[in-house]
């Protein structure tokens, strides 16, 4: 059996979390050769338990599922090192831990897993080594992507199964288990999960004044956050607001299978990061990404790569890249939401294609297992 | 030894990898997720003349060596082997593989002055002056009314055969001054 350990510490919000929540399980879970035991140290679990409720905050070693959760707590614990080691986002192994790994005959695979990104250098810099000044140790960054060239993204093995098998009737469960009515064909329903967005206000003023009735629901934190602050009021979780065509519906926390259904559920959906990023696209509903915004603009050097690689051969770009970059800061969203909505039927096919595409490449978690495989 | 953050990273900079003195012969740096950066090193090991690649964060603390500098002019070439010589005229072999950026400008008597870095006591790298001049050897027939410099076209280097995109009003036979760092033309000297 091979030991896998996963370093996780949350910045801020739940993306880092959440991407290597979904990597433990589908490392753990894996149905290839050899069984993988995956300990998974997070240095905060009450935002953990967020994500997951099966987590107990206050344990500092817990099983849940087929992953061992340990709490990285400040005095981090004498342990044996795993024969793998993934430092997710150069979140830097305690010392005394890295210490450990130089002491054994034969070191870990130690793995620093990157930011996706869809941009040409990715491909260059993938699996190159970062061998240390005087260590014998050696780190090898993976940059999850979508080409081959690149360490590609998570995919549960049955998750496009699972899309397909999810229906009309499960979706009107999915929608009692969070408080909405089932659908009829009223109203244009809008997952909304974003950061602090300036575009906000303006797009929800388009929704009061468009022609189509609109059900924004919105995630916990910024999103609600901010549609409070535009309605002048605060929104509790459970309610819904009425306003024009729009009807805001602030929904409570989601585990991340409830967010992919909610994914699947709804007609557009605008996510942001990295995580709610990539699952949008396998939920195969038109989607809206709000990068994360970094120093000098480097984000929409990071946004146009992602739009030439998605919307290479659609007939209309601009429709969707309009939106895309209104909703980031460049552009009026109330001129581009509008046009957005009016081609969302053609948006739909066509994410369904891209998906479908994205599928026949290797998933992110069989990629470093295979690469483990190669250097041992 | 000197901490030499990775971000900073220049061709000619020679940290410690591995326990063994490298020479960078191209960083390239690239802003990564959430306001974090990476940069790729092409490196030389000094010790076992081995080329690698190797990326680190941008603030991955390095171990540079302190090197010393000497001013040089450019002699000759013996493959594989180019050769400066400084105002002794002691000659310093470099191989031309860690040249790769600047072999196309060398030329026989040029007179600019090259800055040749040293590791205990080996040269390993050599940085150009800022501009150079070279002549052009050949370009297509100068373009009518551009007086302007908008219009480019390909112009190759006497002795080098090296091609650098020029003004539309380059000739043949013409000096053009480059900037080493970027590669670009500049101006016509005369």
């Amino acid at each position: 059996m091979r030991r896998w350990d996963l370093f996780c510490r949350v910045v801020d919000n739940y993306g880092d979390i959440g991407i290597c929540w979904r990597l433990a399980r589908q490392l753990a879970d894996h149905d290839g050769e050899g069984e993988i035991h995956v300990r998974l140290w997070v240095d905060d679990l009450e935002s953990f338990a967020k994500l997951c409720p099966a987590i107990a905050p206050r344990s500092p070693v817990q099983a849940v599922g087929s992953v061992e959760v340990c709490h990285w707590s400040t005095n981090f614990p004498s342990v044996d090192p795993a024969d793998v080691v993934i430092e997710a986002f150069a979140c830097e192994l305690p010392l005394t831990y890295i210490a450990a790994m130089a002491r054994r005959p034969t070191p870990p695979v130690w793995i620093n897993l990157e930011y996706l990104s869809a941009e040409d250098w990715v491909e260059d810099c993938h699996l190159l080594p970062s061998p240390h000044p005087t260590s014998p140790l050696k780190k090898y960054f993976f940059f999850p992507g979508f080409t081959s060239r690149t360490g590609g993204l998570l995919r549960e093995r049955d998750l496009m199964s699972t899309r397909v098998a999810f229906d009309a009737a499960a979706e009107a469960v999915f929608w009692q288990s969070i408080g909405i009515p089932p659908r009829g064909n009223e109203d244009l329903r809008v997952s909304l999960f974003c950061y602090e967005n300036s575009a906000v206000p303006e797009f929800l003023q388009s929704c009061v004044e468009g022609p189509t009735p609109i059900r924004v629901l919105t995630a916990p934190g910024a999103a609600t956050e901010q549609v409070s602050r535009w309605l002048g009021r605060g929104l509790v979780t459970g309610e819904l607001v009425r306003v024009g065509a729009l009807a805001v519906h602030a929904i409570p926390f989601l585990s991340q299978d409830d967010y992919d259904w909610l994914l699947w559920s709804c007609d557009v959906n605008f996510v942001r990061g990295e995580d709610s990023f990539v699952r949008a696209q396998w939920a195969q509903r038109p989607f809206v990404w709000q990068i994360y915004p970094q120093d000098k603009d480097a984000h929409f050097v990071k946004l146009g790569a992602f739009l030439s690689r998605f919307l290479h051969g659609v007939s209309e770009p601009t429709v969707i890249s309009d939106c895309w970059q209104a909703w980031n800061g460049r552009g009026r969203i109330s001129f581009a939401w509008p046009n957005y909505v009016a081609n969302l039927a053609e948006i739909r096919r066509y994410g369904e294609v891209w998906a479908c595409q994205l599928d026949h490449a290797e998933d992110l978690a069989n990629n470093l297992i295979r690469f483990v495989r190669e250097q041992v | 030894m000197s901490v030499k953050l990775a971000g900073e990273l220049q061709s000619g900079n020679v940290i410690i990898v591995e326990n063994n003195p490298v020479v960078v012969l191209k960083a390239q740096y690239n802003k990564s997720g959430r306001n974090s950066a990476v940069v790729k090193v092409r490196m030389k090991n000094l010790m076992t003349e081995r080329i690698s690649e190797a990326i680190y964060k941008a603030d991955e603390k390095l171990e540079g060596v302190m090197l010393e500098r000497k001013d040089c002019t450019y002699s000759y070439y013996a493959a594989p082997m180019q050769v400066f010589v400084d105002s002794e005229f002691n000659p310093y072999e470099i191989h031309e593989e860690t040249l790769a950026d600047i072999t196309k400008y060398l030329i026989p008597d040029m007179t600019d002055v090259c800055e040749v870095t040293f590791y205990e006591g080996r040269p390993i790298s050599v940085l150009l002056p800022k501009t150079i001049i070279r002549e052009v050897e050949y370009t297509e027939p100068v373009v009518r009314g551009d007086t302007s410099g908008k219009i480019t076209k390909t112009a190759v280097l006497k002795h080098t055969k090296h091609e650098l995109q020029v003004s539309g009003f380059v000739e043949i036979g013409d000096k053009i001054e480059i900037d080493t760092e970027t590669g670009d033309f500049k101006k016509r000297i005369a």
